[in-house]
């Protein structure tokens, strides 16, 4: 039977969403416990978070001032501390996670499963490959399961939960060659967060400049939703890369994706996918992105924006 | 309008499966164009080209070159991609090495010069033509004329233009009337006009070197006086440094159908001090050397307005849906009539390319092959080809880049689609350079002379005797065989006809050229075919063969038509009264 | 210092790829080739290092087929001094390509390797991780700007919370990401140079290395389409679709 760890992913205070995704993976691997650890330098609050999680059999925190910050060198050798307890160890594939897991799974000596999107058996998944063109079904081999799970696959587990959170120390030898030194965020906390968001509005090179996107940012507080960007709004500076959807940006799944001005290039479209209902607003009728979408509408996203606002209004 | 996309598996099939460039790398002095290099080769220009060049061909069109007082500005972007083009070394891939050139062979500038006409045919223009310029100073030019100016025209620093048409002297050079007066201190001062310059003015770089057809005051009349000068727009001091304006001043630039991005120059020579060439009075025989390669490079633009057009075209075929088609499917492309004209585009482009790319391995082998007689035969079949090359392959741009229009239906029409853009700029191939008509001239009197066309008969013959056990071929090798009857009929009649009235030929040129070009593609195709079967299971070589039987069912039969319109004669022709027509 | 750039041959990104018929995996016959889009920005960083006087020497290293060589005189004609290439025709998985890697580092010792944050073909993102790890050094992944500064580094990474700062001591890894730098085109006179330029070949086993446990591919399978949508005429159109399914 499997005995699955799971790595909450959070910033000291929340727990980020796709540890509630992971767990919905972890629930397809009939396992006989499924645990949290939670690494931080305080996280009683997270842990409880974690704990609140239906189907968590048991939160583990490891406090350590060493765990401030989610550095793959200093969590990755007190996590291969914990792994031979168990059978799979899984975190989802964000960047927390991208970073952080093959670096265990080398020291353990197995190899890792990347992007979990659909569990078979216990040791068989399927992944994405060129940028979700392809899907393959992969058989793991002998050892403990280590991967990483795409959230946008998996919905979050209710919060119905109240797992035992036990405290655990760890004494391993932790490196000092890897330092945190800052971290800038785009400072849009008070607006959700791209990754977990029901609804999602998303501006690409046609919205033309930084300025412009304040009719994006303007439509998606309407809605209540995220925002997210091409990869050419992003190179092109008008909007930080943290909001940068597709191949090489986030993978989401949200209820409603409404897209301005975004061409629908292969790579960005293998980002929105799951998405539940796709909007596609552009000027060109021949863009591709209407081949994916559920609703089109061709004209001009500046024209259309402030028409849609007094429509909701 | 659509992105290009380089050919690169065509042109890599043309390279390998049809000509077999492998060989080259055993010529000396081309040691270094391995298989390796050359896939390099192409790959980077394939980035470099699709990534700068080529998007700016709809944006060139749209703005056109700008004239004020002399000075000339080429559309936004020209100037930095012609720079970054040039800087990286592009310009001198198959000049010589002692000239800061790379010394690769012709064939692979060609596959470039096949990307940068279809990425962008006004910009090939510049480089273009600063080729023709360092051949003729490679092959007549002093060597003190060399030492200064063939390393700036290899690296693209300067460029260069050649300047032969006057008001009164286009397909007729005999009649080119500019003077020039020796000063007898090793320079000439030259006066006078000259019309249609490609490149004669422009903001790319700090020097423009101008080739002249211009006449002594003693020489003979016709084209027996006509002597070649070298005119800089700025004087070289003697330290090489950039020395006085030379009198030589764009006057005005042309409107024009097409080629927007290229700038057609008034050039007016007021006393500008030049450099002869040679000697004096074979001006025109120095422009011959250099116009085979520059006539090879117009057949490149048909080549490339073609697979551009053709790129296009499919691309809209595959995506527009409109009334679903007998065999069921969504979009055009499943009625057979859009099938018909994409497969004409795709056999046309396809058949040209390998008819270039096999004519630059001949004139490659005419230079390194240590064989006397090796380069003689090969120097034929570059003589040959030379007309086909610009004549054919620029009549099919035209066509394709009409069925491209047609293909896209209404849409074709409107600028946006990028469409009609090929079919305005793929006309004036047909015209400079020597319009088709002196192509197809030349190919029924000097070429004929020389016997160069039957040579090449007996070749083809040999080849389809060659391959006529082979029973998968029999698509293509019965009527190819028929086909080739036919023309050897006709060259026959033609050498015949020509002793009872010399308008015979001339009445039956043009059509001549396009019936021998049909057995040529032909010719080709065979080789083609033979490859693609070797490996089916792949759609591109599904594609090349169904394409090869596409033009043996579809295209061959034209020459049933050609060949007797053309032994009919000119008396019909010229029948009509002048006053009645 | 030395600084040792991996090197991909994968499937270009322009390419549409198809999945085979009968599930055994994707059509790749004749299908064009290029240098992985993450490497080559790893290539650049690494030039453009040795370019500011801060390494002395780029190495290229390619693990595959006979044909990634082309990928090799790639990297060699952006620059790179040298190359390695460790033939193989099997499937490399990553923690393979890891220990082959670090065989290498072993031997070159460089101040540090760089290799791109994932290879497009099949998105595992894993390789460079786990590299820090076997050789137990720093890793600075997602990379979108370097500052060397003797024996240590200040990388900024792309991360999904946004721009974090790490500095780490030398020698290390760091992958790329897209927005570290644009790459340069190759120009003609360097293909010929680099074909100069020496390239040494080894086969896993003359490295001493032992193939880890692979995942093993069961099927190839195309993934589910989304259903065709329609366009609606207008605002109030759309509107009403969005309100009919709730979603506003
Ligand atoms: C290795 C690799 C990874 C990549 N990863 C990603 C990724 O993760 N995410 C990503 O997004 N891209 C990615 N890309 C880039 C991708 O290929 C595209 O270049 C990019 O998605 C294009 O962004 P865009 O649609 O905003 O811009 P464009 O393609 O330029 O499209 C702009 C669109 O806006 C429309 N438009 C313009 N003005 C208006 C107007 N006023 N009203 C309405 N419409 C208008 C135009 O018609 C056009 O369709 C990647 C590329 C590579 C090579
Ligand atoms: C955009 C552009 C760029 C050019 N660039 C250059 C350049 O860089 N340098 C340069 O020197 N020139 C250049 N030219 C000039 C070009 O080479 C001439 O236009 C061309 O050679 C035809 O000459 P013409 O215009 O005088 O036509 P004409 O010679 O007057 O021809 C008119 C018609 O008569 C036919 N004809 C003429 N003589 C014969 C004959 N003997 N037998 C049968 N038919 C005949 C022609 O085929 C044509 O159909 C350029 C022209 C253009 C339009």
């Amino acid at each position: 039977m499997a005995k699955v760890l799971i790595i909450a992913e959070h910033d000291g205070k929340k727990l980020n969403g796709s540890t509630a995704r992971v767990m919905t993976c972890a629930q397809g691997l009939s396992a006989e416990s499924v645990e949290i650890a939670v690494f931080a330098a305080e996280g009683a609050a997270v842990a409880e978070q974690a704990a609140a999680i239906s189907g968590v059999t048991k939160v583990l925190l490891i406090e350590n001032p060493a765990n401030e910050h989610a550095t793959a060198a200093i969590l990755a050798p007190q996590i291969e501390a914990l792994a031979s307890e168990y059978s799979h160890v899984l975190a989802p594939s964000t960047t927390f996670g991208k970073d952080l897991t093959p670096r265990i799974a080398a020291h353990l000596a197995v190899p890792q499963i990347s992007d979990i999107m659909r569990v078979e058996s216990p040791r068989i998944f399927d992944r994405p490959i060129y940028a979700g063109n392809a899907v393959i079904t992969v058989e793991a081999p002998e050892g403990i399961v280590v991967g990483t799970v795409r959230t946008a696959s998996f919905s979050e587990a209710e919060k119905t939960g109240s797992a035992t959170i036990e405290k655990r120390e760890i004494n391993v030898e932790l490196p000092s060659h890897t330092r945190f030194v800052k971290l800038e965020t785009s400072g849009s906390a008070d607006r959700p967060d791209l990754q977990a968001a029901a609804k999602v509005v998303s501006g690409g090179r046609g919205v033309g400049s930084t300025e412009n996107f304040k009719v994006i940012y303007d439509l998606a507080d309407k809605l209540g939703a995220a925002v997210g960007a091409s990869r050419a709004a992003v190179d092109a500076g008008f909007i930080p890369n943290d909001h940068q959807v597709g191949q090489t940006g986030k993978i989401i799944a949200p209820e409603l994706y409404m897209s301005f001005g975004i061409s629908g290039a292969i790579q960005h479209l293998a980002g929105i996918k799951d998405a539940g209902t796709i909007v596609a607003i552009n000027k060109d009728p021949d863009a591709p992105i209407f081949e994916i979408a559920d609703f089109g509408l061709v004209g001009d996203l500046f024209e259309i924006i402030p028409e849609l606002e007094k429509a909701l209004a | 309008m659509p992105e290009y996309k380089a050919p690169q598996r065509d042109m890599m099939f043309v390279l390998n499966d049809v000509i077999n460039v492998s060989e080259l790398a055993e010529l000396p002095g081309f040691e270094d164009a391995t298989p390796d290099i050359v896939q390099g080769v192409i790959d980077e220009a394939a980035k470099i080209i699709e990534n700068t060049i080529a998007p700016l061909n709809e944006t060139g069109d749209r703005e056109g070159c700008r004239f004020d007082n002399g000075t000339v500005t080429a559309p936004a972007g020209f100037k930095e991609a012609y720079q970054l083009y040039a800087e990286s070394g592009w310009t001198g891939l198959d000049k010589s090495i002692d000239f800061g050139g790379q010394g690769l062979p012709y064939t692979l500038a060609t596959a470039v010069t096949d990307m940068l006409s279809a990425g962008n045919d006004a910009f090939s223009l510049y480089p273009g033509l600063t080729n023709g310029a360092c051949e003729a100073l490679v092959e007549h030019g002093s060597q003190e004329l060399q030492d200064i100016y063939l390393e700036k025209l290899t690296t693209g620093e300067w460029t260069g233009t050649m300047c032969l048409t006057e008001p009164q002297a286009g397909s007729d050079l005999s009649q080119v009337r500019t003077k020039a007066i020796d000063q007898n201190d090793g320079t000439y001062l030259v006066e006078g006009t000259k019309v249609f310059i490609t490149g004669g003015e422009h903001d790319f770089v700090e020097n423009i070197i101008h080739l002249v057809l211009a006449r002594l005051p003693d020489a003979p009349a016709g084209v027996k006086g006509i002597s070649m000068f070298l005119i800089p727009k700025f004087m070289i001091n003697s330290d090489a440094s950039l020395g006085e304006r030379n009198p030589v001043v764009c006057a005005s630039i042309e409107e024009k159908m097409g080629i927007h991005g290229s700038s057609t120059c008034v050039m007016n020579f007021e006393n500008a001090v030049g450099y002869m060439i040679g000697n004096p009075n074979e001006g025109l025989r120095y422009m011959f050397t250099m116009m085979n390669l520059a006539r090879l490079m117009v057949g490149l633009q048909g080549l490339g307005v073609a697979e551009r057009a053709t790129q296009g075209a499919i691309e809209y075929a595959k995506e527009r849906k409109q009334a679903t088609a007998i065999n069921g499917g969504a979009t055009i492309i499943h009625h057979p009539d859009v099938r018909r004209m994409l497969m004409t585009m795709k056999a046309l482009t396809e058949g040209c390319r390998m008819v270039a790319y096999d004519t630059a391995k001949q004139y490659d082998i005419s230079k390194a092959h240590p064989d006397a007689s090796v380069r003689k035969t090969a120097n034929d079949r570059v003589e040959l080809m030379t007309p086909i090359c610009k004549a054919f392959a620029t009549d099919t741009g035209c066509e394709v880049a009409s069925l491209g229009v047609q293909v896209l239906g209404g849409a074709g029409y409107i600028r946006e689609s990028g469409m009609e853009q090929h079919m305005r700029d793929a006309k004036i191939f047909c015209i400079y350079e020597g319009t088709n008509a002196i192509q197809a001239l030349d190919l029924v009197g000097r070429k004929m002379k020389l016997n160069l066309p039957q040579n090449f008969i007996t070749e083809m013959a040999a080849k389809l005797e060659a391959e006529s056990s082979n029973s998968e071929l029999a698509f293509i090798l019965e009527p190819m065989k028929i086909a080739l009857e036919l023309l050897d009929e006709t060259t026959q009649w033609l050498i015949k006809a020509a002793q009872e009235d010399p308008q015979n030929p001339a009445a039956a040129a043009v059509e001549y050229l396009t019936l021998y070009s049909l057995l040529t593609h032909g010719y080709f195709w065979v080789i083609a075919a033979k490859a693609a079967l070797i490996k089916q299971d792949d759609s591109f070589c599904q594609a090349k063969l169904a394409t090869a039987q596409f033009f043996a069912a579809k295209i061959l039969p034209r020459v049933h038509s050609l060949a007797p319109a053309i032994m009919s004669g000119a008396a019909v022709v010229m029948a009509a009264e002048e006053d009645g027509i | 210092m030395k600084i040792l750039v991996g090197v991909k041959r994968v499937v270009d990104f322009n390419v549409r790829i198809q999945v085979k018929a009968d599930g055994s995996g994707v059509a790749t016959e004749g299908v064009k080739m290029s240098m992985n889009p993450f490497d080559e920005i790893a290539v650049e960083e690494a030039l453009r290092l040795k370019e500011a006087g801060k390494a002395e020497e780029v190495i290229a290293i390619t693990i595959g087929p006979k044909a990634s060589q082309e990928q090799l005189r790639t990297a060699l004609a952006m620059g790179a001094d040298r190359a390695i290439h460790v033939e193989t025709d099997e499937d490399v998985q990553p923690l393979t390509a890891a220990r082959i890697l670090k065989a290498i580092t072993d031997k070159e010792e460089p101040k540090i390797v760089m290799l791109g944050k994932q290879a497009i073909d099949d998105d595992n993102n894993q390789t460079a991780q786990m590299l820090a790890a076997l050789a137990n050094w720093p890793q600075a992944t997602f990379a979108s700007k370097i500052d060397v500064d003797g024996d240590s580094a200040n990388v900024t990474r792309e991360i999904d919370a946004g721009l974090e700062t790490l500095s780490i001591d030398l020698p290390a890894v760091i992958s790329t990401d897209l927005r570290l730098n644009e790459p340069r085109y190759v120009k003609l006179p360097d293909i010929m140079k680099a074909k100069r330029k020496p390239i040494e070949t080894f086969t896993i086993a003359e490295l001493g290395i032992e193939p880890a446990a692979a995942v093993k591919v069961l099927k190839t399978s195309a993934p589910a389409a989304r259903q065709a949508g329609i366009k609606v005429a207008s605002v109030d159109e759309l509107v009403a679709a969005l309100k009919e399914k709730g979603l506003i």
